[in-house]
């Protein structure tokens, strides 16, 4: 490909220093009210990561308790609030705005060539809401923290008496909050292209964003009527879900996981998004089998509303909607190998960069495939009947959740650090942050794998002392986690006060963000970049320049 | 892939779509008291101006609804709308007055939602413009639909399949809601 | 593919504040025919008008498909208790105002004309016309929503209230709707009431309407005409609450939570439209909108067409019942 692969009005490799969208502004007010897309991913990934700091103090809390066989630290009441605030605020609060809302934001319209998102306004409407749901959720823990489960099943939650509704209609409002993420980022990629972004000119996070965004306008409105439906069935027993009532909770299972199964594919196709970002620009070769990677996250949404009948099976599910689910829960098997296969075999015979981002592209190369493969085991309606609701099912969706979407998430993180803050991290750290955290996902849930299948069931407070020296290395497992996520907070801040300057282009991306000053200025592009390549070609015409530690376009251009 | 939504194909718009009842009026009758800022010219805006007025002229001749591709969007003769309004009201009255009718066990339900999805149909279609515009609306719209119907069959389905489970549970406890 | 790409347009922080076309490249020149300087109602972001309504035009019908999406849990509950409990649904639609919701349809109807009239009058910048049908669309919202008031005082008065408020001050077979189908059938069931209530006879009433039982003493071996109608709305049967004399269906309550959940859900829909439409309409009087710019209201009438939409559908299903 001779072209290069974008032609933009090329600003010197240059970076802060002048106007960039953190300066133009200032104050808080113009942070809080800000239209700026940027902005807005910024505000929502501080959220996000603290959020993301109180779910795993959480988490840590309840592997604390899991050290012994009885009690260690807390009653088993506040231990059920513990596990199901670890579990409402990774799903809802971190896992499923951290891509798309926060990174995405800021990310996405970059890639696209666009000034802005579509509706800058429902952009920020968005935000504020999900700080009111996050509001709400933790009120609840103010007044007598939720117990249910972060699944919120009836009749249990109808009748605790811990405070269900403001959790829930936290969940309600982060709903609204995703909704109006995921139609926003369709109109954008729809209507905002500049001349020659064909959508198989679009990054593969583009892609993977807008498969996101149609299963959170498709799903989410469901979760939204299901809990109002809770809810109310709470407040005045209106017989729907209560079976005391009349009601069906088998049915609120079906609504719940009618937007739940999807909304694991919102936490994992951006992930996916992401990975593929970062493998062909650390391996310096085009990806392999663009348009299969694309079109794959579009069938994985889709049959992703085909299967949500996969957590019923032991629920009370007649065995023909069991048979019907499990079949079609194989078929995701497809589209997801797909991806893995073409992912490695970009690597293959490529010029592999093993930095920070990288490492935790393998980390999740490895852990989602025994996070998916695991969740082909509990697809089988026979084995399922002995794994169901037990620690095998934790550790499944553990490592795809957070061995796949966080990891994805902190790769992500580290990827476009320089892009967002200007900054560079100390390379050297974030590869032991990022080998930190491997090893400690690694040794706190693969235990877990062995427990569940020896029958150790999920949520309780005692166990047999059998069990109790696979916990302890679990519960080990995840102080390491603990310190390697420190350590990372700890010179990403360190960054933001004494980093280097990052370059325009430091890890030599092709894709359009990397033509934006680190951080990019305010209006991203001063006239619409017109795109001629796809956004992987065109490494062989980038060349790392020593003095700027980055990469710049070469000055003769190979043919 | 760009059917319907490559924004730099989209075409300014040169003119309104005429009507059959109406000359459209860019300086319409009370426009004098409330200038118009949507179109009110800025100081480099003449040429446009100009091109407005032309249109203006133009548009009695063209004069019908084919011309869906004039101005931002397809505007629909009053004539139509009123006879889709006709329509539904008859459509309700039938609804109504069929309900005395006895058709059988699920006849009367099954005739109701034929109506209903007549009457929802040319809502669609005409007031909510899906006749004229592009596509991918009627196809995001269509697949909420598909989504619906999958999410309740499935539902339904499964519910059937254990109503027997819940029978005999009821059966075997006293009611239990009370007085 | 360049073609209708705007000039750069000189970065405003301010959004809609108006900002002149600035011509900066001549590479640009040869396609600026149209001139299409930033208009006050044109935001920063988008190059033009053609491009920012079928943006907002395209958010719109993914936010309707999410309202589908959102009224679908309710369908689903209401099918599914529909199509397990009919006796329930039999033996409320005897307490259904037909005639109001009827009302209440053709106002709807009529709105959702003049919502559609005014999304006309917007493109061809007709004011007067435009405040007109939007007053008309409202005043119509309005009554909608005074119908349902009175509805619903009507329930709550006769008792029909969701969950275990629901306590009918009437038993269904004193009702005039069902006195005039099925008369031999509300007067035995009187009669058996009476019979248990007043002579404390409750186990010859059992025999009675126990099929499966032979017939003691005083009453003969009721009729179809008279049996079939109280099994059906499950005053009688396996499906009553209590099996030892008329009553009410087992989890009658739950039809009623329905209804109201639907409607109520539906009613907040007209709320927020009839704030849309009065924002709408002020907008409108200050004649702010045009053919270049008519999108909120085209937005707000496709919006108030969904919920004429759900209503098209609600008022068989809840008011209509056989
Ligand atoms: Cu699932």
């Amino acid at each position: 490909m001779a072209a290069p692969s974008t032609t933009v009005d090329v600003v010197a490799p240059r970076s802060s220093g002048s106007d960039n969208y953190l300066t133009h502004d200032k104050g808080v007010l113009s942070w809080i009210f800000t239209l700026d897309h940027k902005r807005i991913g910024v505000m929502y990934l501080c959220s996000v990561l603290t959020a993301f700091a109180l779910g795993g103090f959480f988490a840590l809390l309840v592997r604390t308790e899991l050290l012994t066989p009885q009690r260690t630290i807390m009653d088993h009441d506040t231990y059920n609030q513990m596990f199901t605030l670890h579990g409402a605020i990774m799903v809802f609060l971190v896992i499923i705005p951290g891509i798309p809302a926060a990174l995405g934001n800021i990310i996405m319209p970059l890639q696209l060539g666009a000034k802005d998102v579509a509706f800058p306004r429902l952009n920020l409407a968005s935000y504020h809401l999900w700080i009111v749901g996050a509001l709400f959720m933790l009120s609840s823990l103010a007044i007598n923290a939720v117990d249910t489960g972060w699944t919120f099943y009836t009749p249990y939650s109808t009748t605790t008496s811990t405070a269900v509704v403001p959790a829930a209609f936290g969940a309600f409002i982060l709903g609204f909050s995703s909704i109006f993420t995921g139609l926003n980022f369709i109109v954008t990629m729809h209507k905002l292209r500049p001349p020659g972004m064909t959508w198989f000119r679009l990054p593969l996070f583009c892609w993977a964003l807008y498969s996101t965004a149609l299963i959170q306008v498709l799903a989410t409105p469901v979760i939204g009527i299901t809990l109002l439906m809770m809810i109310v069935e709470r407040t005045l027993h209106i017989g729907i879900f209560d079976p005391m009532l009349g009601g069906d909770p088998v049915l609120f299972q079906h609504f719940f996981w009618f937007y739940s199964h999807p909304a694991v594919y919102i936490m994992i196709v951006p992930a996916f998004g992401v990975i593929g970002e970062i493998i062909p620009v650390f391996s310096r070769k085009r990806i392999f089998g663009y348009k299969f990677i694309a079109v794959s996250s579009l069938a994985i949404a889709f049959l992703g509303f085909l299967v949500w009948g996969h957590h019923m099976f032991v629920s009370g599910q007649s065995v023909l909607a069991g048979t019907i689910f499990s079949a079609i829960t194989f078929l995701i098997a497809i589209p997801t190998a797909i991806k893995v296969f073409n992912w490695i075999t970009t690597m293959y015979k490529g010029v592999i960069h093993l930095d920070t981002p990288m490492l935790y592209a393998l980390a999740f190369l490895w852990v989602f495939t025994i996070g998916g493969l695991t969740g082909i085991f509990l697809a089988v309606m026979s084995v399922d009947v002995h794994l169901h609701d037990t620690y095998f099912v934790v550790a499944h969706f553990h490592y795809v959740m957070m061995g796949g979407a966080i990891t994805a998430f902190m790769g992500g993180l580290h990827y476009w650090w320089p892009k967002f803050t200007g900054k560079m991290y100390e390379e050297k750290v974030g590869r032991v942050g990022a080998a930190l955290v491997f090893v400690g996902l690694n040794v706190t849930f693969f235990p877990q794998f062995i427990l569940g299948s020896r029958g150790m069931p999920r949520r309780y407070y005692n166990y047999l002392p059998e069990f109790q020296p696979l916990h302890v290395l679990s519960t080990l497992g995840a102080y390491t986690l603990g310190i390697g996520f420190l350590l990372t907070a700890f010179y990403l801040y360190k960054s933001l006060k004494s980093g280097k300057t990052a370059p325009m282009n430091p890890w030599g991306g092709a894709t359009l963000e990397w033509h934006c000053s680190s951080p990019p200025p305010y209006y991203n592009f001063h006239k619409p970049p017109v795109v001629t390549a796809g956004p992987y070609d065109g490494y062989e015409n980038l060349m790392y320049d020593e003095t700027i530690s980055g990469y710049v376009p070469r000055k003769e251009k190979i043919v | 892939m760009a059917n319907d939504d490559t924004p730099q194909n989209a075409e300014q718009p040169k003119s309104m779509q005429g009507s059959s009842e109406e000359t459209p009026t860019i300086a319409p009758e009370d426009d004098a008291t409330a200038p118009n800022p949507a179109f009110e010219p800025t100081e480099q805006d003449e040429p446009e101006q100009d091109e407005q007025a032309d249109a203006v002229s133009e548009d009695p001749q063209q004069g019908h609804e084919k011309h869906e591709d004039h101005g931002l969007a397809h505007t629909m003769p009053i004539w139509m709308m009123l006879a889709v309004l006709g329509a539904l009201m008859a459509l309700t009255i039938l609804t109504v007055s069929v309900t005395s009718f006895d058709l059988g066990s699920e006849g009367n339900l099954v005739v109701a939602m034929v109506i209903a999805t007549i009457k929802a149909g040319l809502v669609v279609t005409f007031f909510m413009h899906l006749f004229w515009d592009k596509k991918f609306h009627l196809i995001l719209f269509l697949t909420a639909v598909l989504f619906v119907i999958l999410f309740l069959s499935m539902s339904i389905t499964d519910r059937g399949e254990y109503q027997h489970n819940i029978d005999l549970y009821t059966n075997a406890t006293t009611p239990a809601v009370g007085k | 593919m360049s073609e209708s790409i705007s000039p750069a347009i000189e970065p405003k922080p301010g959004h809609r504040v108006p900002a002149p076309a600035v011509h900066e490249d001549a590479d640009h020149g040869g396609h600026d025919e149209h001139g299409h300087g930033a208009g006050p109602h044109l935001a920063h972001h988008f190059d033009t008008y053609q491009q920012q309504f079928d943006a907002g035009k395209l958010g719109i019908w993914l936010f309707l498909l999410t309202e589908v999406l959102f009224f679908s849990g309710l369908f689903c509950a209401y099918t599914v208790y529909r199509g397990m409990h009919p006796e329930v649904f039999v033996y409320a639609h005897y307490f259904l105002n037909t005639t109001m919701g009827a009302i209440n349809t053709c106002v709807l109807l009529v709105s959702s004309l003049t919502a559609a009239w005014a999304v006309r009058n917007a493109q061809l910048a007709q004011r007067k016309l435009l405040v007109l049908n939007i007053a008309i669309t409202i005043a119509c919202a309005c009554t909608f929503m005074v119908v349902k008031f009175f509805e619903y005082q009507h329930k709550f008065h006769d008792g029909l209230l969701p969950g275990p408020a629901f306590h009918p001050t009437e038993q269904v077979w004193e009702l005039d709707a069902f006195k005039k189908k099925h008369p031999e059938a509300a007067e035995y069931a009187e009669k058996l009431t009476q019979l248990a209530e007043h002579k404390g006879d409750v186990s010859a009433v059992a025999g009675a309407i126990d099929l499966t039982r032979p017939v003691t003493g005083k009453f003969e071996r009721p009729t179809e005409a008279q049996l079939e109608p109280l099994l059906k709305a499950g005053v009688i049967g396996p499906a009553a609450e209590d099996t030892t004399r008329p009553s009410k269906p087992r989890n009658a309550h739950v039809f009623f939570s329905i209804y109201f959940f639907m409607t109520g859900l539906h009613g907040i829909h007209v709320l927020a439209g009839i704030g849309v439409w009065v924002w709408l309409g002020i907008r409108a009087n200050k004649g702010q909108f045009g053919p270049k710019y008519f999108g909120p209201i085209d937005y707000s009438a496709l919006y108030w067409h969904l919920v004429d939409l759900v209503w098209i559908y609600l008022f068989p299903l809840l008011y209509l019942i056989h």
